[in-house]
């Protein structure tokens, strides 16, 4: 009786072994082919911050989920997104339970260019006017000589270099005057 | 050559806006080195809830500026505006040179020639902040929220331009 049990004998189980093989290699490498011709991705759907940047440059009509559901479509292909555009078939809306996985830019090989676009849009995002001016040093001084400080209104001088200080100078009196404002405000409505 | 004229031009509006600047705007180039690379500081209309708040953009010209039009940017933060695209992008008839319009509603008038001015696009753009144009939204989320939840807009608003000096 037990010798006509097929599961378990050596040559089925061999051919099993080697189906599973290729069945296995064809699978994965079918989920490598897209990116075998483009950039290097992460398994899965994860968009490039980077492609997105680029294409958002491009046509800063569209909003990134727009590009970020066409790119995670299509692959994460720059150029038949682009193509899309152009053509004018425009981006699709993206379904509303849409969330984009975001890929971590990876540090080594094609980071290229992408890293001093990346570094100008994050001091670009969320970035107070103090720190963006480097201010904060002059948030603390700033108060005594608040009541001195006459508003350098109209500022030109002939030498390039003072031009410049003067207008650095305008540019964060008026961050600073707009602050303290504001503080005042609010203290005066908490009393 | 095309773009020496651009550069003198630019300078000469660097110079009216320095010694005769509009009220709430400060505007320059970043550095003179580069005269098509400006950065600007627009004042939050009074009566908005943009009020009191300080505004960077940053404005880029093309090399045959004032033929072209320059581009507009918001920076540091985002300005929750249904006529500014999330990415800080400003949308107004002044930046659309006169070939083109894609909006179908804008007048020649209203939009760009080199008889207008940088001092022009800031005060427009300020003018903007204080009425938004509904017709065509770069920002819809916000275009939406200023039409049917004013009060949620205007909170925004005031959170962002705390938040955008420091505070």
């Amino acid at each position: 009786m037990h010798d006509d049990e097929p599961s378990l004998n050596i040559p089925s189980l061999l051919t099993l072994a080697v189906v599973s093989f290729f069945v296995l290699r064809w699978f994965f490498n079918r989920d490598d082919s897209p990116s075998a011709g483009g950039r290097p991705r992460g398994r899965g759907n994860a968009v490039d911050p980077a492609q997105v940047d680029q294409i958002s440059q491009m046509f800063p009509q569209l909003s990134t989920r727009e590009i970020m559901w066409d790119l995670q479509r299509n692959g994460g292909s720059v150029a038949a997104t682009t193509e899309r555009i152009l053509a004018g078939r425009g981006l699709e809306t993206p379904p509303p339970s849409f969330q984009p996985q975001v890929a971590m830019p990876s540090a080594n090989g094609p980071a290229r260019q992408s890293t001093s676009v990346a570094a100008s849009t994050s001091k670009a995002d969320g970035q107070d006017l103090i720190s963006r001016y480097g201010l904060s040093a002059k948030l603390t001084s700033e108060s005594a000589e608040a009541a001195s400080a006459t508003p350098s209104k109209s500022s030109w001088a002939q030498n390039k270099e003072e031009r410049q200080r003067l207008l650095q100078k305008r540019r964060d009196e008026m961050i600073l005057a707009a602050r303290r404002k504001m503080m005042q405000k609010e203290q005066g409505k908490a009393k | 050559m095309a773009s020496s004229v651009a550069q003198k031009r630019l300078f000469h509006e660097y110079k009216n806006l320095s010694t005769n600047p509009p009220e709430g705007i400060t505007a320059g180039p970043v550095s003179e080195d580069d005269m098509f690379y400006w950065e600007a500081l627009i004042e939050g209309p009074g009566d908005t809830p943009f009020e009191g708040g300080v505004f960077a953009a940053e404005l880029k010209f093309p090399k045959d500026y004032p033929l072209s039009p320059p581009t507009m940017k918001f920076v540091g933060g985002g300005v929750w505006h249904p006529n500014v695209y999330p990415n800080g992008t400003v949308c107004i008839s002044i930046l659309h040179p006169p070939g083109d319009d894609p909006n179908h509603y804008e007048h020649a008038s209203e939009r760009w020639s080199p008889i207008q001015s940088v001092e022009k696009i800031l005060i427009s753009v300020m003018s903007m902040l204080a009425e938004p144009n509904d017709e065509s939204p770069a920002n819809v989320e916000a275009a939406k929220m200023w039409r049917e939840r004013r009060p949620e807009y205007e909170q925004k608003v005031r959170d962002e331009v705390r938040k955008g000096l420091g505070l």
